[in-house]
């Protein structure tokens, strides 16, 4: 484990080998990462490793005494498990430190097939209660969970003390004030879910109209959000769409507003969580390395005890604004 | 520079050296940067074929770059049987799968990896049309084929890899001298605008504060009514 975290894992998003080397670089403790294909919730065009690729990184990971974690968090189609378990397979084969999965029969498949190989339940499974926890641990060995993102800090140190697995919260990316693995409003506009193919709202479906004054962004043939000249534009998702409703528009659902807790993270260790993940395996490396580098800084300084160094991600945002989210909850 | 396109008057191209040598270069034909072109081309392919593998999807996408501080565009075969890159003027009659369109040192920026094109998209400095799955494919190819322009073309010059790279040093420095130098400018030629914007945003602060309070008092109004 690298920095001085202790026993803090800060893990680090990568979408391609580079990136991969820029979290390892910037002081990743782990690294996540995705196949090339629908077996991860991240099935971007141009996006993710090649078999060889992962081989490459994981040398380079554990060359610097970093952990690589491979995703394999959507759900497989009915009649159609090959692609999940080859991935599982693979992942296992190339000595991956452990996989991220969503899906019971997969975790089971791992379990069975590579009891050896760690495995990590996904936010995608939106596991959040004692009980949902301790059965995956107890019938299908699960080591941490990540939490969704709904549960506040306090909500968060009770669930440490109930449940025996280690437990990894976000820490930026998006807010994600949802059940995650359970959205399917990509499906109602473009028919592809993040669930079942890894995309959620896919570009092929995407299209930007800029008309000089406005920024339309259209989702399967439907506008689904309009930004004046003076407007940071967001992720052309459904739940980021503006609606008019009792004559009113506004965000119904999300706004775009991005999740950061650098300045909470004393409080996240206080409250026994392993695992720091930074969201944005889509991002380009530069996010990567700026962020990263970050919340190495504010890790490093909170594990002494010591006051967060100061720093600007604002410009790594979407929407050009974040907030903790619901680990300071102010709605109900 | 281009008064025809539809987006000249949102996306205004930065007071920079770039512009300035777009400018004194706009009298050039296109063909002239050709055989640069060529050569870069060759070099993406021979030193980041991994890029174009992770475009094998999209079958043989054409994109129209355009930076918008340039009096050309750039149109990029990005097929892996036979890319190319070829300077233009206008564009407007290209079929092109996408258009990328952004102040250029911000392209290159992305180009080589240095700005997350999220991030640039989001502060609308970048605008995208056509196909955004091909364009999300291509910012994910170069940004994973960790492009260095210098290194990449310091490769193609042999033994005067190292004079070369001082005097794109040098080149450079001079660059960033401009560069301040343009921005002192700058300031100092829309300073009595904004110095007339502060004013008038001071005055609206004003009328906000006098409406918000005749807004109260109308109020207070309706609750005093028996």
């Amino acid at each position: 484990m690298k920095g001085t975290s202790g026993t803090l894992d800060l893990v680090c998003p990568a979408g391609t080998p580079a990136a991969l080397r820029a979290a390892v670089d910037a002081g990743a403790d782990s690294v996540y990462v995705g196949f090339r294909d629908e077996t991860n919730a991240r099935n971007f065009p141009g996006l993710n490793f090649s078999r060889a690729d992962l081989e490459d990184g994981l040398a380079y990971a554990h060359g610097h005494g970093v952990k690589v974690l491979v995703a394999i968090n959507t759900f497989p189609g009915a009649g159609n498990p090959g692609p999940w378990r080859g991935a599982v397979d693979a992942a296992a084969a190339l000595g991956a430190d452990a996989i991220i999965v969503a899906d019971i029969g997969l975790a089971d498949y791992a379990r069975r097939t590579h009891p050896g190989l760690r495995r990590h339940l996904s936010v995608q499974a939106a596991a959040s209660s004692p009980e949902a926890i301790g059965f995956y641990h107890r019938e299908l060995g699960i080591s941490r969970v990540v939490l969704p993102r709904v549960l506040t800090i306090e909500e968060i140190a009770a669930l440490n003390k109930a449940v025996p697995v280690e437990t990894e919260v976000f820490v930026f990316g998006a807010m994600s004030v949802m059940a995650e693995g359970r959205c399917s409003m990509s499906s109602y506009l473009t028919g592809k879910s993040p669930n079942t193919v890894g995309v959620c709202s896919p570009a092929s479906h995407v299209r930007y109209l800029d008309t000089g004054d406005t920024l339309l962004t259209t989702l399967g043939g439907y506008t689904i959000n309009a930004f004046s000249e003076t407007e940071s534009a967001c992720y052309p998702t459904l739940c980021k769409g503006r609606f008019v409703a009792r004559g009113k528009t506004s965000y119904l659902f999300e706004e775009p507003t991005s999740l950061n807790a650098i300045g909470i993270l004393p409080e996240l260790m206080a409250a026994g969580v392993t695992g720091l993940k930074i969201e944005g395996r889509q991002r380009g490396r530069a996010y990567v390395a700026e962020v990263v580098a970050a919340f190495r800084r504010a890790v490093d300084a909170a594990v002494r005890g010591e006051p967060a160094p100061p720093t600007d991600l604002v410009a790594m945002t979407e929407g050009g604004c974040y907030s903790a989210g619901a680990y300071r909850k102010a709605w109900y | 520079m281009r008064q025809s396109h539809p987006l000249a008057h949102r996306l205004v191209p930065p007071l920079s050296p770039v512009l300035v040598a777009g400018l004194a270069l706009r009298a050039l034909p296109p063909a002239l940067f050709q055989p640069v072109l060529g050569l870069a081309m060759a070099t993406m392919r021979r030193r980041h074929a991994g890029a174009f593998e992770r475009l094998a999807g999209l079958g043989e996408p054409v994109f129209l770059i355009d930076p918008i501080d340039l009096p050309y565009s750039f149109v990029l075969r990005a097929g892996a049987r036979a890319p190319s890159l070829t300077a233009i003027r206008g564009g407007h009659a290209v079929r092109a799968t996408a258009t990328i369109r952004g102040p250029l040192l911000a392209l290159i920026d992305l180009l080589q990896g240095r700005i997350d094109g999220d991030a640039l998209f989001f502060s609308r400095g970048l605008v995208i049309e056509g196909d955004t799955e091909a364009v999300v494919a291509l910012r994910n190819a170069v940004d994973g084929a960790e492009i260095d322009i210098a290194a990449d073309m310091a490769s193609l010059l042999g033994p005067l890899a190292r004079p070369a790279r001082r005097l794109a040093g040098a080149a450079g420095a001079v660059y960033s001298r401009l560069a301040e130098d343009l921005e002192t400018l700058r300031r100092a030629a829309i300073a009595p605008a904004m110095r007339r914007a502060g004013a008038d945003a001071a005055r609206l602060d004003r009328m906000d504060e006098a409406i918000a309070e005749l807004r109260r008092r109308m109020r207070r109004g309706r609750m005093e009514k028996p």
